[in-house]
């Protein structure tokens, strides 16, 4: 194994996945066509994730609202349908990417490309997905009743956390998938049950004043947080949000470091996963 | 302590490798009570992790400069692949340097990259992208790869409906229109038809001739001696000879059957290697004689009943000549040490042919025995213009049938 510096090895790393820029475009639009080849939804599939989000969560919300009474208006609707598109993203390209270096075994065991490539091109294919049903999301939302606030302007902010959070625990996956084969069980089970610890279908609101502080712990739960903010209260998000319930209980679901936390969580954890993962690289092929 | 290289140059200096053969913790569900294992019982006995180790490559050095074409032969399990895969960065060396100065053109695995439910004109792109050609650069040569690969109707069809050598034949094409300024070679020459397999033989030597670095790995060793500047014979990761392409490929045809294992003891005879009472090197055209000598110990005596040799072209699988004791007629002794001459006149074209000793169970062409292999080298002194597997003595005229005014 080479000694070289952590630093040296992250500049590595780096130069070498932005010269193969190109690649990871073919790779990605090599899974897009695939995936839109033979199917017979063709680029509703883009769009059938965030509805069925949407589905599930009036579903959750009528129950809830006939429970606890929280109000459920067309904005809140708009907005969990932005934070469906958002999670959708994040749960489909860790699903692609944790398998992404064990189902290109031939690849891997005969050519050399530097292998991040191959993670980082299922969150794009994925992105490409995301795009898709953004754009659909976007038609939608002024119909909703989401008005056009300065707030939107952290949208770009917040995708950008989430994109990079995505490619560092894509990154950090699909190398421990390669190691140990169940790591993809164990993903597949977290992305089922993750919607329950991050503020999708519900609002921190209606998990009362420990709740909406501890699901925050989640570095997913601040970004759709964030857009459900922005979306549905019009607000910025450099300014604290305290919301009430219904039987009167004041609950803080915004604090300006939550978004800070997260990006934390999703800046660290790229350069942590870079690092690790061009370490690694080179005993994949002995590990296939 | 190396010379500082201008231009491209692959450089291998002692370099190791080892491989682990045990069994390995492959998911977290076998991991964790490892750890556990290992937490509460302290010793994880060492000798069972250490059983399963094994050297792929011992010590091995060698450079190539630029116009050098280095040929790595060896047998199956030599460490060749390692030391391409060490080559091409997909391994990294446990031990010593190997460096690659300039851009690697690969030829290795050329239809790794497909996907099935893609067109070949999808996969040219994706492939070309993970051979590490730039986008731009596959567009301009896109037309040339088509054509190399003889598949400008089929391009937009899915590669899951080409045959294999379709297959292959677009894998060479894309590799070969690679700008490469250093080329590795591994066991692609044998894609394809013949046809197509002498145009991706031409394209390779264009390459080397054209003044890069190459590396090859091959079988061929026809292919080998003639491609080859210098070359490598590899035996179980260790260096069994290097320098010129005959020399090793001597060690290697020679080296064949005496580092397997030795002869049966019960075997119902025992051959030798053929000796030319002329020296090794012929001329063609000259006549020669063979010498061999089997000892027969007599015991299970009926399962033979001829003796004979057999030439072989470079690549050792190509029978080009084969004759025994049965076409003459003659009765082998029951028991004893015998010597078996045979007269030839050398016809076979210049090259290098290895020859191997065999008996024959009665009635059948089936071999029961084989002995060690010995190499007969023909020279060039007549017969340099013919080429192919045996030489047809052609004598050659040409007459003027017409004046030359072109047929209506």
């Amino acid at each position: 194994m080479h000694r070289i510096g952590l630093w040296a090895s992250l500049v590595e790393a780096v130069t070498e996945i932005w010269q193969s820029r190109e690649l990871l475009g073919q790779l990605a639009s090599r899974d897009i066509r695939i995936r839109y080849k033979q199917a017979v939804m063709g680029f509703g599939w883009a769009i059938l994730m965030p509805i069925l989000i949407v589905g599930a969560g009036l579903v959750v919300r009528m129950v809830l609202s006939q429970s606890a009474g929280v109000a459920s208006d067309a904005v809140s609707l708009g907005a969990m349908a932005a934070k469906g598109v958002g999670w959708a993203f994040f749960a489909g390209a860790l699903g692609f990417a944790t398998a992404s270096l064990t189902s290109n075994m031939a690849l891997v065991s005969k050519i050399y490309f530097p292998r991040e490539v191959l993670p980082l091109s299922a969150v794009a294919a994925q992105g490409f997905d995301t795009l898709i049903g953004s754009a659909a999301l976007a038609i939608v939302l002024p119909f909703l009743g989401v008005r056009a606030t300065p707030a939107l302007l952290w949208i770009p902010v917040l995708a950008l956390t989430l994109l990079v959070l995505t490619a560092a625990s894509a990154l950090f996956l699909s190398c421990a998938n390669l190691f140990y084969r169940d790591v993809k069980y164990i993903v597949q089970l977290l992305l089922t049950f993750g919607i329950f610890f991050t503020p999708v279908l519900i609002d921190p609101v209606m998990l009362g004043e420990q709740g909406a502080k501890l699901i925050m712990l989640n570095p997913v739960a601040p970004i759709l947080e964030g857009l459900r903010i922005v979306l549905q209260e019009g607000q910025g998000l450099l300014q604290p949000l305290v919301e009430t319930t219904r039987s009167g209980v004041e609950v803080v679901v915004w604090q300006p470091w939550y978004l800070l936390y997260s990006m934390v969580w999703a800046f660290g954890g790229l350069l942590g996963s870079i690092l690790l993962f061009h370490r690694l690289e080179f005993v994949f092929a002995e590990y296939l | 302590m190396t010379a500082p290289a201008v231009s491209a140059s692959i450089s291998f200096e002692r370099v190791w490798k080892k491989f682990r053969t045990g069994e390995m913790h492959d998911s977290l569900r076998d991991l964790i009570p490892a750890i556990g294992r290992r937490l509460f019982k302290r010793s994880p006995d060492p000798i069972r992790r250490r059983e399963g180790e094994f050297w792929a490559l011992r010590d091995v050095s060698f450079d190539v400069q630029p116009g050098e074409v280095l040929g790595i032969i060896g047998g199956n399990g030599a460490g060749k692949s390692t030391a391409l895969k060490i080559l091409t960065k997909i391994l990294r060396p446990t031990a010593g340097q190997a460096s690659v100065r300039g851009r690697i053109g690969a030829l290795i695995e050329i239809s790794a990259g497909f996907h099935q439910d893609l067109t070949g004109r999808e996969n040219v792109f994706l492939q070309g992208s993970i051979m590490g050609m730039p986008v731009a650069l596959i567009r301009r040569k896109f037309d040339e790869i088509v054509e190399f690969a003889g598949l400008e109707k089929f391009i937009d069809t899915p590669v899951k409906r080409y045959s294999s050598g379709m297959n292959a034949r677009l894998g060479f094409a894309i590799a070969a229109h690679l700008d490469p300024e250093v080329l590795i070679i591994d066991e692609v020459l044998a894609v394809g038809d013949f046809r197509f397999q002498d145009k991706a033989f031409g394209r390779i030597r264009d390459m080397s001739r054209s003044g890069i670095p190459v590396v090859l790995v091959s079988h061929q060793l026809d292919r080998v001696a003639t491609l080859c500047t210098k070359a490598l014979l590899l035996h179980q990761g260790q260096v069994m000879c290097q320098g010129p392409v005959a020399e090793c490929i001597d060690a290697y045809l020679s080296g064949g059957t005496s580092l397997s294992a030795p002869s049966h003891p019960d075997s119902p005879i025992v051959l030798g290697a053929i000796r030319i009472l002329q020296g090794e090197t012929l001329q063609w055209g000259q006549q020669a004689d063979l010498e061999l000598e089997a000892v027969i110990p007599g015991r299970n005596r009926e399962a033979f009943d001829s003796i004979g040799l057999r030439f072989r072209a470079l690549e050792g699988s190509r029978e080009v000549f084969m004759t025994s004791t049965r076409f003459a007629d003659i009765r082998l002794p029951d028991h004893g040490k015998v010597r078996v001459l045979v007269s030839i006149r050398m016809c076979l074209p210049a090259g290098t042919y290895s020859m191997e000793p065999f008996a024959w169970r009665p009635g059948e062409d089936t071999i029961i025995a084989t002995g060690p292999i010995s190499t007969c080298h023909v020279g060039r002194a007549h017969s340099t213009l013919n080429r192919g597997i045996v030489d047809l003595e052609p004598r050659l005229a040409v007459s003027t049938l017409s004046d030359g005014a072109a047929p209506e």
